[in-house]
């Protein structure tokens, strides 16, 4: 028998009854190569049918590996081949005929969300791909549970500008769908830069083309459990901080790695990846803002919030790597502003802007996500923060995503109820400077040199 | 097969909290491993190991039984399989 301490075990609940440590997502990644065709109703048949057959017991699964660790499992999601891959056709209204079926799936096996609406055009755009995006507004605004995403840009290929363009006119559309909701449409698209092909979390998650038949991939979290051990220390050296955090993030990657080996034996699937991500929630005490500002710095976005974060961020991927051998999916901490209170508070005061987000994301996860900007934002800037974000993830051959919410109707400083774990921001101030002309130039920006890196 | 559960109690101390807690295991025909106990500032802190055969009991039946006899004598109490014990603190 393995001997554990009484203050271990005193720890270990402790995290979960007052700290919020929970397993963030359970993600099943089925591939739908064997769904393929030309016929959208036959296509559509079939991926439901494999959805409802491999991800029937998923929800069930989880509550049984709730109850017998005593962990919250929040989200148990299911991620699938790119549709544009599966589907061979030109027809937009095609796209959306399989919408509805990977909804009505999804609300059988009681999940909230499904991704994998999704094509990979950094280089170009196939008819289906072409196709997709000009669904992607209908699809979304039409359903309730499929996320989409685009991945624009790669290290190896460079930015396909026109597709950002195209991306930022999804965007805007999807904005004034969904206008009687806050445009929270815009939540469920994402607009990637090296785009994993394991990701667990929603928007972005899709079942990449080198993935098993089956897998599952585990999300871990657990922002109140770091911050808790960062304000405990507030004499600690940057250094030793850097420890504490590292310990703490190994023992929170563990709890991953044992709902991934036993959730994806109990449902016959490879087990997959455990992201080493923390991601906060609007519940307080559940934010990466929060740690930031345990750290020392009096509201996120101070100067020195970049220096921070790139502590943290690192600090919690070294604990986590020790912690398992199946890293993946994008592994470090998320920033985004209406899902964590702190970070929106900080926004909402002006203190943290869109140009800090942007830093800030050189060192982190994801890029700039849901951040609400004004309704009447244009096409192009849309675009160009866009790219923007989409530059530094090529750059740094690093995975960066755009998950922007242009909210209908809304101006800056007006407040945007999402709801849920979407949480709630206040419309953030965009430069209002022109770039039509760059913007309209269209084309590709080149993939970037890997040595001379300064 | 046998499972250990590892099951902690948290709450105000008063007469009789470990018996209770015991007897409702016992109940279930359960085994207490091992047992430890404190009392600080008038918080009574348990942890036990017990374990059962799982044509005997399960986990969730251990837990519903103990929940309901914690809530009626104040006390909040959980019941963990020891793996995620193992898992997060040991290699």
């Amino acid at each position: 028998m393995v001997f554990i301490t009484d203050q271990e075990i005193l720890e270990t609940v402790g995290m979960i009854q007052s700290e919020n440590l929970d397993v963030r997502a359970v993600t099943m990644g089925i591939s739908l190569t064997d769904c393929a065709g030309r016929d959208p109703r036959q296509v559509a048949e079939a991926v439901h049918a494999k959805i409802v057959r491999r991800a029937g017991r998923l929800v069930a699964v989880a509550r049984e590996i709730e109850e017998k660790y005593g962990i919250p499992i929040v989200n148990r999601r299911v991620s699938l081949t790119p549709i544009a891959h599966i589907l061979g056709s030109d027809d937009p209204a095609a796209y959306v005929e399989v919408t509805h079926a990977l909804d009505a799936a999804a609300e059988e096996i009681g999940i909230d969300f499904v991704g994998g609406f999704s094509c990979l055009v950094q280089k170009g755009f196939t008819r289906s791909d072409s196709a997709l995006i000009e669904a992607i507004p209908q699809a979304i605004g039409g359903t309730q549970r499929v996320c989409s995403s685009v991945n624009v840009a790669s290290t190896r290929a460079g930015i396909n500008m026109d597709a950002v363009v195209r991306m930022a006119d999804v965007i805007k559309s999807i904005s004034r769908l969904t206008a009687d909701h806050d445009s929270i449409g815009c939540a469920k698209i994402v607009v990637f830069c090296n785009v994993p092909e394991d990701n667990p979390f929603m928007a972005g998650a899709l079942h990449g083309s080198g993935e098993p038949e089956v897998s599952v991939n585990v999300a871990i979290s657990g922002p109140g459990v770091v911050r808790n051990v960062v304000e405990q220390h507030p004499e600690a050296s940057l250094i030793d901080l850097a420890d504490l955090i590292k310990r703490t993030t190994f023992k929170i990657t563990r709890v991953g790695e044992l709902v991934a080996r036993e959730a994806s034996e109990m449902l016959g699937a490879q087990m997959g990846i455990i992201d080493l991500s923390l991601a906060p929630t609007p519940a307080v005490g559940d934010s990466i803002a929060e740690i930031l500002e345990s750290m020392g710095l009096e509201r996120v976005g101070a100067p020195g919030t970049t220096a921070a974060l790139a502590m943290l961020n690192d600090a919690v991927k070294k604990g986590g790597t020790m912690a398992t051998s199946s890293t993946g999916g994008l592994s470090g901490a998320f920033i985004p502003v209406s899902e964590d209170a702190a970070m929106a508070r900080a926004a909402a005061e002006g203190v943290l802007s869109i140009e800090k987000l942007e830093a800030m994301t050189a060192v982190c996860s994801l890029g700039l996500d849901m951040i609400v900007v004004p309704g009447d934002i244009s096409r192009n800037a849309l675009a160009g923060m866009i790219a923007d974000v989409m530059a530094i993830g090529m750059i740094n051959s690093k995975t960066t995503g755009a998950r922007l919410i242009p909210a209908f109707g809304k101006k800056v400083g007006d407040w945007v109820k999402l709801g849920g774990l979407f949480g709630e921001a206040a419309v953030m101030a965009v430069s209002g400077a022109g770039n039509d002309a760059f913007v309209g130039r269209g084309g590709r920006i080149p993939a970037p040199l890997q040595s001379l890196t300064n | 097969m046998r499972t250990t559960v590892i099951v902690t109690a948290l709450g105000p101390d008063s007469h009789g909290l470990l018996a209770r807690v015991a007897t409702t295991i016992a109940a279930h025909n359960a085994n207490v491993d091992d047992v430890s106990q404190t009392v600080s500032n008038g918080m009574f802190t348990m942890i036990m190991f017990v374990s059962f055969d799982e044509t005997e009991t399960t986990i969730a039946e251990l837990k519903g039984a103990l929940e309901t006899a914690g809530a009626e004598v104040g006390l909040q109490i959980h019941v963990q399989h020891e793996n995620i014990f193992k898992f997060m603190h040991r290699i």
